[in-house]
């Protein structure tokens, strides 16, 4: 754990929260470009996603209705014409056997793509920085039960566990949510873990001895001292668990068992597109570049911020 | 039935040569010579297919098929057969042990069948009537399950018969001499010599028959008999030497021998057909047609187009109601959903114009069925929402909130590309369309009990034998309501007069005469909404560069293993 180590020995970890900080950071940030090129391009796709109602009208077109007359009907159901379709009504083209629109589709996607994946980060990191805070802060028993709760929870076969469980719950509860919750609560040990050995490294530091003294309450040390020195390891943690995610979600679409149709998602489209790689490259294009345009820059991003909280530990050692 | 169908379909679907299309005449691709069935014998023909078609048991009395099968027909000999020809002529039955398809006394009570001569094992010992009635006896025995049903519902004593290995016969058939078979049933069935084409209807030699065992050699009566066999995995045909096309003028038999491979996915078959390298190029598939992908990318390939064939097997993809849930239970509702649905989205949500026709039948478009054409809500292709609208609106139910129910996967052409069609098209006459899927197993159990059976759903149906009588009965004589399960009759409909004409066709045993009569029944029930038919599959297949004689048959819309040439 160089990387905690480094943390401890860095002045500025116990005063996170100042101004100067986090004009420390943002200035490393900036003479980042990889990380810059990595927020601008995350930033113009969280945008696209939130304005797809805006965008679609634009383009005139939604997600759900078909339009067969574009298709070649004797060939399979092919988008006619180059590029799947592509042109002045349907941007990106239609899907085949279908005739949606695949730019509406794609950005509908987004959404999903992108809500599953911060949803996800919002329970990783309740349920991580509950269980890292309590095991670190707890004691030598509570450290036992809920180290073991951690590893447990990092060696699960997560993936059939998932699947199943996503095949089971009824079909009425909203799938997004479920993909958030059980994803989620797969992938929250990394998390849990990075937090304890944080907790773990502060609490013998003076100021928190200085608080004991004072006569604060544990509550109080963990959450008032303790939490905020461990917040910028785990928060640089988060982002890297972010593009994680997204994969995660497309992953578990691709096999069936994510959104239901009529909804899009990247990996939904993904896996119908599969078989059409050779007669509508643009059906395979389209959702496999939005994924991988989108967990590039969130990790150029994550990896820029890393390195900009803490230059001593950066894996990538620039400057 | 349905549970068969799906097996059919894998073993059933095949090909009309693009050049069958064309002329009707069987197609001949290499280039060079032409196909003459004279000098075609020799060489190995490869068998690419994703399950075995044997059904898991190469034992004639467990093989469920539709008229004796692809493979299953190259070792085992029935009474009658399909009709080895291309187009609609190979609907109809041929005599295949027998000498004539039948002769039906008694109201088509009784049939009676003349073995020809010369018949043999493939030991050389004469094949009589006693073991074709072992073959039929044996199949009723509950060690060796499977196969089709209709022999325990037909025969006389068939219902309580536990078969003959503990010495008892079944006297409702009987042999006068070891030429003559004759079936005494328990009631009118015009169609029993297209139930003849099944494997059960196998001679089976008493003295061979080991019960579980006979599957590991059943003892051959057609041109090939089984060299090796490795369930689920390969099976090896060589020549039966006490064969000859003197006693079969149903299999030409070219190959010297046949190779099948089980286990490969559908994606591997079509790419080793369409690269045709080595062994492959002697290969054909008995169970896997083109997807759409596929047939996008082979229809911009002029080589690999010529090595395409198209062929039918009857089916209807159709919205099944629940005629006992509300509002399935009013007309109107479900007049307006016929009105509402569009058929061209629901052909494009399976593949296109290539590989499905819209349906306004619930009967398949092939005249075998006594298809005559009826739309009882004309739509058009896109359907008619304002017509839906109007009719909703008489029922006082506008801005209705329905829950389709369908598969989880597209295979069966049941799933969520059909049911988003139906959605979309729904939509556009104020109908919102809950999707509610279900995975393989329990989703025809839900269909098939009553007391689960969702309102409204999507299914499909196939008959066994291509007439009228296997296509409707199941799902619309009022007896064949069965609450405990394996209900076909998904409307759950039950008129009197329905069933009396039911048992009125089955009396004919003329198919030409009982035709129209199906097809006067097809309409009339069409009018009264049970169904939206929506569409009728189509088959394409490939086949090696070097297979000649490639034709699918239409009674299952699969390749002739018997009548391919790789020379």
């Amino acid at each position: 754990m160089s990387e905690v180590l480094a943390e401890v020995r860095d002045p500025g970890a116990a005063v996170s929260g100042s101004p100067a900080r986090a004009r420390q950071v943002l200035r490393r940030l900036r003479s980042d470009r990889p990380a810059m090129a990595g927020l601008i391009v995350t930033g113009v796709l969280v945008l696209a996603a939130v304005l797809a109602p805006l965008l679609t009208a634009l383009e005139g077109q939604d997600t759900t209705t078909f339009h067969t007359q574009l298709l070649d009907s004797a060939r399979g159901g092919v988008p006619r014409g180059a590029l799947g379709g592509a042109g002045a009504d349907h941007w990106l083209g239609v899907e085949p056997t279908t005739g949606r629109d695949l730019f509406a589709r794609a950005l509908y996607g987004a959404r999903i793509s992108f809500a599953v994946a911060f949803g996800t980060l919002v329970v990783q990191l309740l349920l991580g920085v509950a269980v890292g805070l309590a095991a670190g802060f707890g004691g030598r028993w509570a450290d036992a039960t809920l180290g073991r709760l951690i590893d447990l929870a990092i060696s699960f076969p997560q993936l059939m566990f998932a699947i199943a469980l996503l095949a089971i719950v009824p079909q009425s509860f909203p799938r997004p949510v479920l993909l958030m919750l059980v994803i989620g609560l797969f992938n929250w040990g990394g998390t849990a873990r990075l937090t304890r050995g944080q907790v773990l490294s502060l609490k013998s530091r003076d100021y928190v001895a200085a608080a004991r003294l004072s006569g604060a309450s544990p509550g109080r040390i963990a959450l008032r001292e303790i939490l905020p020195g461990a917040l910028p390891q785990v928060l640089t943690y988060a982002a890297i668990l972010l593009p994680g995610n997204m994969v995660s979600e497309a992953g578990l679409s691709f096999l069936g068992v994510g959104v239901h149709p009529p909804a899009s998602s990247w990996g939904q489209m993904l896996s119908t597109a599969t078989t059409w790689f050779r007669a509508d490259p643009m059906y395979v294009l389209v959702p496999g570049l939005s994924l991988l345009t989108a967990v590039l820059a969130f990790t150029l991003l994550a990896d820029g911020l890393r390195a900009a909280l803490d230059p001593k530990a950066s894996l990538r050692g620039r400057r | 039935m349905m549970r068969r169908v799906s097996i059919l379909l894998t073993a059933a679907t095949v090909l009309a040569a693009a050049t069958a299309c064309s002329g009707g005449g069987p197609a001949s691709s290499s280039p060079g010579t032409a196909f003459d069935p004279q000098s075609c014998q020799g060489g190995t023909l490869y068998i690419l297919d994703q399950t075995s078609a044997t059904d898991e048991h190469f034992d004639p009395a467990r093989i469920y098929t539709s008229g004796g099968g692809a493979v299953p027909s190259l070792v085992f000999r029935t009474l009658t057969t399909r009709k080895r020809v291309p187009g609609q002529a190979g609907t109809t039955v041929a005599p295949d042990l027998a000498t004539d398809t039948g002769t039906p006394s008694d109201d088509a009570r009784t049939w009676t069948y003349h073995l020809r001569d010369g018949l043999k094992f493939e030991d050389g010992t004469p094949i009589t009537s006693k073991d074709v009635k072992w073959g039929v006896e044996r199949s009723f025995a509950p060690e060796l399950p499977g196969g089709i049903p209709y022999l325990r519902d037909w025969l006389v004593g068939g219902a309580d018969y536990k078969g003959p290995y503990k010495g008892e016969e079944l006297d409702s058939i009987q042999t006068p001499d070891d030429k003559t078979i004759v079936f005494k049933l328990r009631k009118p069935e015009g169609d029993f010599p297209y139930v003849a084409t099944a494997t059960q209807f196998t001679p089976v030699p008493k003295a061979k028959d080991g019960g579980t065992a006979y599957e590991r050699h059943p003892v051959s009566s057609g041109p090939y008999k089984v060299q090796t066999h490795v369930q689920d995995k390969s099976l090896t045909l060589v020549r039966n030497p006490n064969w000859s096309r003197a006693v079969d003028d149903q299999r030409l038999a070219c190959p010297d021998r046949i190779e099948a491979t089980y286990g490969l996915s559908a994606a591997v078959i079509n790419q080793r057909l369409s690269t045709s390298a080595g062994k492959d190029a002697d290969a054909i598939t008995t169970d896997t047609d083109l997807s759409p992908a596929e047939l996008a990318r082979i229809s911009t390939d002029p080589n690999l187009k010529k090595r395409t064939v198209r062929g039918r097997f009857g089916y209807t993809n159709f919205i099944a109601f629940n005629t006992k849930v509300k509002p399935f239970d009013d007309v109107r509702v479900r007049q307006a959903i016929s009105y509402a649905v569009d058929r061209q989205a629901a052909v494009n949500a399976v593949g296109g114009s290539s590989l499905a026709t819209p349906a306004t039948t619930f009967l398949p478009d092939q005249a075998a069925f006594g298809y005559q054409p009826y739309d009882a809500f004309p739509a058009g292709p896109t359907g008619n929402p304002a017509k839906a609208k109007e009719l909703l609106a008489q029922a006082g139910l506008p801005n209705l909130t329905i829950t389709l129910a369908h598969r989880n996967n597209d295979a069966n052409q049941d799933g969520p590309a059909v049911a988003t069609a139906v959605q979309e098209a729904l939509k556009q006459a104020g109908v919102t369309v809950r999707l509610k899927a279900y995975d393989q197993a329990s989703y025809r159990s839900a269909q098939t009990k009553p007391s689960d059976e969702p309102g409204v759903f999507l299914s499909g149906w196939g008959a066994d034998w291509p007439t009228g009588g296997p296509f409707l009965a199941p799902i619309f004589d009022g007896r064949q309501i069965l609450k405990d399960g394996g209900n076909y009759n998904f409307a759950q409909y039950d008129d009197p007069k329905v069933n009396a004409e039911f048992d009125a066709i089955n009396k004919i045993s003329d198919p030409l005469q009982a035709r129209p009569r199906w097809g006067a029944l097809d309409a009339e029930l069409g009018r009264q909404a049970l169904t939206v038919p929506l569409f009728h599959p189509i088959y394409l297949r490939l086949y090696g560069k070097n297979v000649k004689n490639t034709y699918l048959d239409e009674w299952r819309g699969s390749y002739d293993v018997a009548m391919v040439s790789v020379k």
